[in-house]
């Protein structure tokens, strides 16, 4: 809105700040708990400015790990999360654009029935498959690897149907061009559709860099040994030990270091992120 | 520097339409050929073939006596300017010229030199570093110029390059791709359905309907002596004028309400048409030495010459004169109108076709 009256302008601002709070408040507190070691919190008031434990806590935390829930240390964790996010978010791109660009470009037998083959994964993720994926990967000796993590969650119609969508916006006379000047489909592709799908490209890294990140069931399932285990799966663990309270610092602290990594992938991408959404270079 | 031979060439696409029904065309080295034709006679098809964007049904094809039906469109050493440029928008305007010379193997220097050479021809200069989005429509298309010519190809295609500019603009390239085309001696095609574009540019015309030519010639030569009733109505502006006649006793054709007889027949004509043009036509004092009587309905004075509308009597088509200068013409008049008696043309209505005629 183009208008100019204070009274408004201070409400939308109200309400802002208003938002703001509720998202940042518990971060806060959460920040300010991993800062504090055990005895300040027996008062069972969560305080509200930070205390002096921040190296010790996260020192003990990402090296060492919290004993009491023999859970590994968190950069271990933290490790693992990486590469199966990146896994899965670089897997599903590769795949899903590669075969977006087979559905739209190429002319083969059975076309639109591998497309809607595709489309129908759209309707089975994970969860809903968990038992006969588990018994593949059991099946295929996968359990307890990066590739059991993420190759099950790579397979992936969404992106698919996003690429097609925007193979099919981009002009057919720039094949035709790309063709004449000598260009055959392999460096058609990554000459000039790539290059045209970069904003895409990043839009849906960082979507599905925090969807792999965020997988809490499947690695839960496929992971037995510690060192597989995944910092979503590791704060639950924690909170979850039995016969003893959670020691909340060190949840604290592992969440915020958990929420970290996608943050900074939003913060990073941002820019091209929502150019990807909202706008598309042609 | 190459010649086109066109023998035979049909297209039928997948689902059974027939787009082009057999086209013999011979280009010569360095001859600009336009095709021209009202939309969806199938220009733009008979291009793409020589292209090879699309396949050819039947017939064969040879660019300098080599047939090239299944040679790859980037392996016929042609190269095609798209009406709407189809620029690489990630490529700058550099690398948008340089991309097709990269692909064939030319070395990074002499990629330079090229470049450069023909962004001083087409005053691109300046922009080689701006992206297609940062351009001017003209800008584009000079860009898409540009990309034609650094390759210095066999073959210039051009599908409607110019349709997408404004009038001033569209007057301003069509000299410039004539001087072009001149200056580098490239052999061309050129599709258009503009038919003032048409006639400048073309060394040989060829004009096409319904997936057939009609008529393949020097633009004089098929302004002169249309083969039939729909080039001579499609080249010329404003179109010509079609007056229907009668035949009298003897095979003598008039118009109707008058007594000159213009031109006699053996009867073997449908049904006779007197084509002539709005520039072969002028007033005259009086009714008696007219061949029509034109009751004015509308007049275009347009500077120079002076275009009046009207209709007369026994004709059922609005009748257009073009006038040199300016004239105090009023709507309503009567005008008499006599016709320049070299420039008759004679067409049978039933086939459309020129008419076997004495004058
Ligand atoms: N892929 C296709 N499949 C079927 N028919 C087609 C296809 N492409 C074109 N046609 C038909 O072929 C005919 C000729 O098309 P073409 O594009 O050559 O026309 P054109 O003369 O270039 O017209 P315009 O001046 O409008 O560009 C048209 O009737 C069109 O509908
Ligand atoms: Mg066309």
């Amino acid at each position: 809105m183009v208008e100019n009256r204070p009274f408004l302008t201070l409400l939308s601002h109200l309400i802002m700040i208003a938002g703001v709070a509720i998202v940042a408040l518990p971060v806060w507190i959460a920040f300010v708990i991993s800062t504090m070691d055990a005895t300040d919190l027996l008062g069972g008031v969560a305080p509200l400015w930070p205390g002096d434990q921040f190296l010790e806590n996260y020192a003990t935390i990402l090296f060492q790990g919290e004993q009491a829930s023999s859970a590994p240390p968190v950069l271990l964790m933290m490790t693992n999360s990486l590469i199966m996010a990146l896994g899965i978010a670089i897997g599903k791109i590769v795949i899903s654009i590669i075969s977006a660009y087979a559905i739209v470009y190429f002319r083969f037998p059975f076309r639109m029935f591998f497309f809607w083959m595709i489309f129908m994964t759209l309707m089975l993720p994970v969860e809903v498959r968990i038992m006969p994926t588990f018994k593949v990967i059991a099946d295929l000796n996968m359990l307890n690897s990066y590739a059991g993590l993420t190759i099950p969650l790579i397979a992936s119609a969404t992106a698919t149907f996003l690429f097609r969508q925007f193979f099919l916006t981009v002009p057919e006379e720039l094949l035709e061009a790309a063709r004449i000047d000598g260009a055959g489909p392999v460096k058609f592709f990554i000459d000039i559709l790539l290059p045209l799908s970069r904003t895409n490209i990043a839009a849906l890294f960082v979507i599905l860099f925090i969807y792999g990140w965020n997988q809490y069931l499947w690695p839960l399932i496929v992971t037995t040994e510690d060192s597989y285990y995944t910092v979503v799966m590791g704060v639950q663990r924690m909170v979850a030990v039995p016969d003893a309270d959670p020691i909340w610092h060190y949840v604290m602290t592992t969440a915020l270091l958990g929420m970290l990594p996608p943050a900074l992938v939003v913060l990073f991408m941002q820019k091209l992120f929502v150019k990807g959404l909202v706008e598309q270079e042609k | 520097m190459a010649t086109i031979k066109i023998d035979g060439l049909k297209k039928r696409y997948a689902n059974g339409f027939e787009a082009i029904h057999g086209i013999d065309l011979d280009v010569a080295d360095g001859e600009l050929v336009v095709i021209v034709g009202p939309s969806g006679c199938g220009k733009s098809t008979l291009l793409r073939m020589v292209a090879g964007l699309e396949t050819i049904t039947e017939g064969t094809l040879s660019i300098d006596g080599t047939v090239v039906n299944d040679h790859e469109p980037g392996q016929r050493d042609i190269a095609m300017v798209f009406q709407n440029y189809a620029l690489y928008p990630h490529m700058s305007v550099f690398n948008n010229m340089a991309y097709g010379l990269r692909n064939r193997g030319v070395g990074r220097e002499e990629i330079k030199r090229k470049v450069a050479d023909v962004a001083a021809i087409l005053e691109l200069g300046d922009l080689l570093d701006r992206k297609p989005a940062q351009l001017s429509g003209g800008q584009r298309q000079r860009v898409a110029m540009g990309r034609a010519i650094v390759r210095d190809p066999k073959v210039f295609l051009f599908d409607e390059p110019l349709s997408n500019l404004d009038a001033k603009l569209r007057v301003q390239m069509r000299i410039e791709i004539k001087r072009l085309q001149r200056r580098l001696g490239t052999t061309s095609l050129y599709v258009t359905h503009d038919q003032v574009e048409a006639m400048t540019l073309a060394d040989r015309l060829v004009v096409m309907n319904a997936g057939r030519p009609e008529q393949i010639g020097t633009p004089m030569d098929i302004y002169t002596n249309p083969a039939s009733m729909f080039v001579a109505g499609f080249i010329g502006s404003p179109a010509m004028n079609f007056l229907a006649l009668e035949r009298m006793e003897g095979g003598r054709l008039r118009l109707p309400g008058s007594e000159a007889m213009l031109a006699e027949d053996d009867g073997s004509n449908g049904a006779p048409v007197l084509g002539i043009r709005p520039e072969h036509m002028r007033t005259v004092g009086t009714a008696a030495d007219a061949d029509i009587v034109l009751s004015v309905d509308a007049i275009e004075p347009l500077g120079a010459d002076t275009l009046v509308y009207g209709r007369a009597l026994g004709q059922e088509g609005e009748i257009v004169l073009r006038l040199g200068g300016s004239h105090s013409i009023g709507e309503g008049d009567n005008l008499p109108v006599a016709f320049d008696r070299n420039h008759l043309h004679f067409f049978d209505r039933a086939n459309g076709r020129r008419a076997d005629v004495r004058t």
